[in-house]
């Protein structure tokens, strides 16, 4: 790794209990993939293919710029959540999965009871 | 003679300024017009109508329609009758629906989508016009596109429900439209479930792509470049403007094409595109791909389907 100066904060994923470190400047799906898990799916990038929901359980996070109502309705936003590649970190941060995120995470963990799949 | 060439995208973007710096900045389109509702609409410089996209603000990504043009007005006539008679129901929307436009004959495709055909739009003429002209202007900006050159669009193909919106929009397009197919990808186990359709009216590859997906949506508007070269350096041109690029520069085995695919702003997936790859002809025989070298005819140097590549759409 590069030394990199800029400030950082912890990112948990809820399903699998994985931690990894995200810059307060880069999104939340960027720090994602480097956990190195295969199969996260990395899609437009721009808030338009809906492929990295996530829901924000805790902590806060900034937008870095529109996402699609075809993919996170505001229902939905108004519950946390949003994709991952739109936002990133200000604090520390509890997420969870969702959509097509959530089959690379699924594998080797079990799937909590009360887990309701979303679209 | 019916349908000439694709006329026009109309494209969803959720950041205004955004999609017209990238329209303008990276493809090096011009703005040519907006309206009050706030759509903008941009030509490419070898173009000579008036505009091959339109920006419409949204709050999603995805396209509106897509437009091809007729050589002639009665030309619409004619097509009206012989869509409505396959069974398709058709509007025709008067002049002026979209400015300087002329009447626009609408319809949904079987997939879906939204297609309009018209015969008239305002003349601007290309940026070298038409008299001793310069093989180029100057002053291009970004990746410099000749033209927007056509359409991808993901249909419904679910083999276990008999749904096959590919073959259902190919059949249309052949027996209403006169496009003839030019290469296809067959897949299951005996190869005769069409799972892709590449169709023209031009004599170029492709005017319009179909492939199967899950649900239907738009997977690229791609643009005209001449070379190899010109390739490489639009994927500088994008790296510099911080673009997301969802497939570095390589070469279609489908259709032969030198490509780059990249994101817009809000995430609706470009592609420039260079090679003419062959002369199309209506007797030029059917390619066909089969489903062990979908990977091939895809990407031809790796021969491996990028993930993102197939199920990124918008």
């Amino acid at each position: 790794m590069f030394y990199d100066t800029r400030p950082k904060v912890s990112v948990h994923v809820v399903q699998t209990g994985e931690t990894y470190t995200c810059a307060t400047d880069e999104s939340l799906l960027n720090g994602m993939l480097r956990l190195g898990r295969k199969g996260i799916p990395v899609g437009c990038v721009n808030g338009g293919c809906g492929v990295c929901k996530i829901r924000v359980v805790e902590g806060a996070v900034h937008s870095l710029g529109p996402i699609s109502r075809a993919h996170v309705t505001s229902e939905e936003e108004s519950q946390g959540y949003t994709l991952a590649c739109r936002v990133a970190p200000t604090i520390a941060v509890r997420l969870e999965v969702a959509g097509r995120l959530e089959k690379p995470f699924s594998k080797g963990f079990a799937t909590p009871a009360n887990h309701v799949r979303t679209k | 003679m019916g349908v000439m060439r694709i006329g026009h995208a109309s494209l969803k973007v959720m950041d205004m300024a955004a999609a017209v710096k990238h329209y303008e900045n990276v493809l090096g389109m011009k703005t040519t017009m907006k309206d009050k509702a706030g759509n903008v609409y941009l030509k490419c410089w070898d173009e000579w109508d008036k505009f091959s996209i339109i920006l419409t603000p949204s709050d999603r990504a995805g396209l509106n329609h897509v437009a091809y043009k007729v050589q002639h007005e009665a030309d619409l006539d004619v097509l009206q009758k012989r869509i409505e008679a396959y069974g398709i129901k058709t509007t025709m929307m008067p002049e002026g629906t979209l400015p300087s436009t002329g009447r626009m004959l609408q319809f949904n495709l079987p997939s879906g989508h939204d297609m309009r055909l018209y015969a008239t739009k305002e003349l601007v003429g290309t940026e070298v016009g038409s008299t001793n002209p310069d093989p180029w202007p100057d002053g291009l900006k970004g990746a410099g596109a000749h033209w927007l050159d056509h359409v991808l669009l993901m249909c419904e193909l679910n083999p276990e429900t008999g749904v096959n919106h590919v073959a259902d929009n190919c059949n249309f397009l052949k027996e209403c439209l006169e496009f003839y197919l030019v290469e296809q990808v067959m897949v299951g186990p005996d190869g005769n479930i069409q799972a892709a359709a590449f169709m023209t009216r031009t004599n170029t590859p492709h005017d319009i792509a179909f492939v199967g997906g899950p649900s239907s949506g738009f997977h690229h508007a791609s643009f005209f470049l001449d070379s190899w070269h010109d390739i490489l350096k639009a994927g500088d041109i994008m790296a510099k403007n911080k673009v997301r690029i969802d497939i570095a520069p390589t070469r279609h085995g489908i259709t032969r094409g030198e490509t780059i695919y990249f994101f817009d702003p809000s995430g609706n997936r470009n592609e420039t595109f260079a090679g003419l790859g062959y002369l199309a002809q209506p007797d030029r025989p059917v390619t066909t791909w089969t489903e062990d070298k979908l990977g091939t005819g895809i990407f031809y140097h790796t021969g491996v389907l990028t993930p993102s590549f197939i199920d990124v759409y918008t």
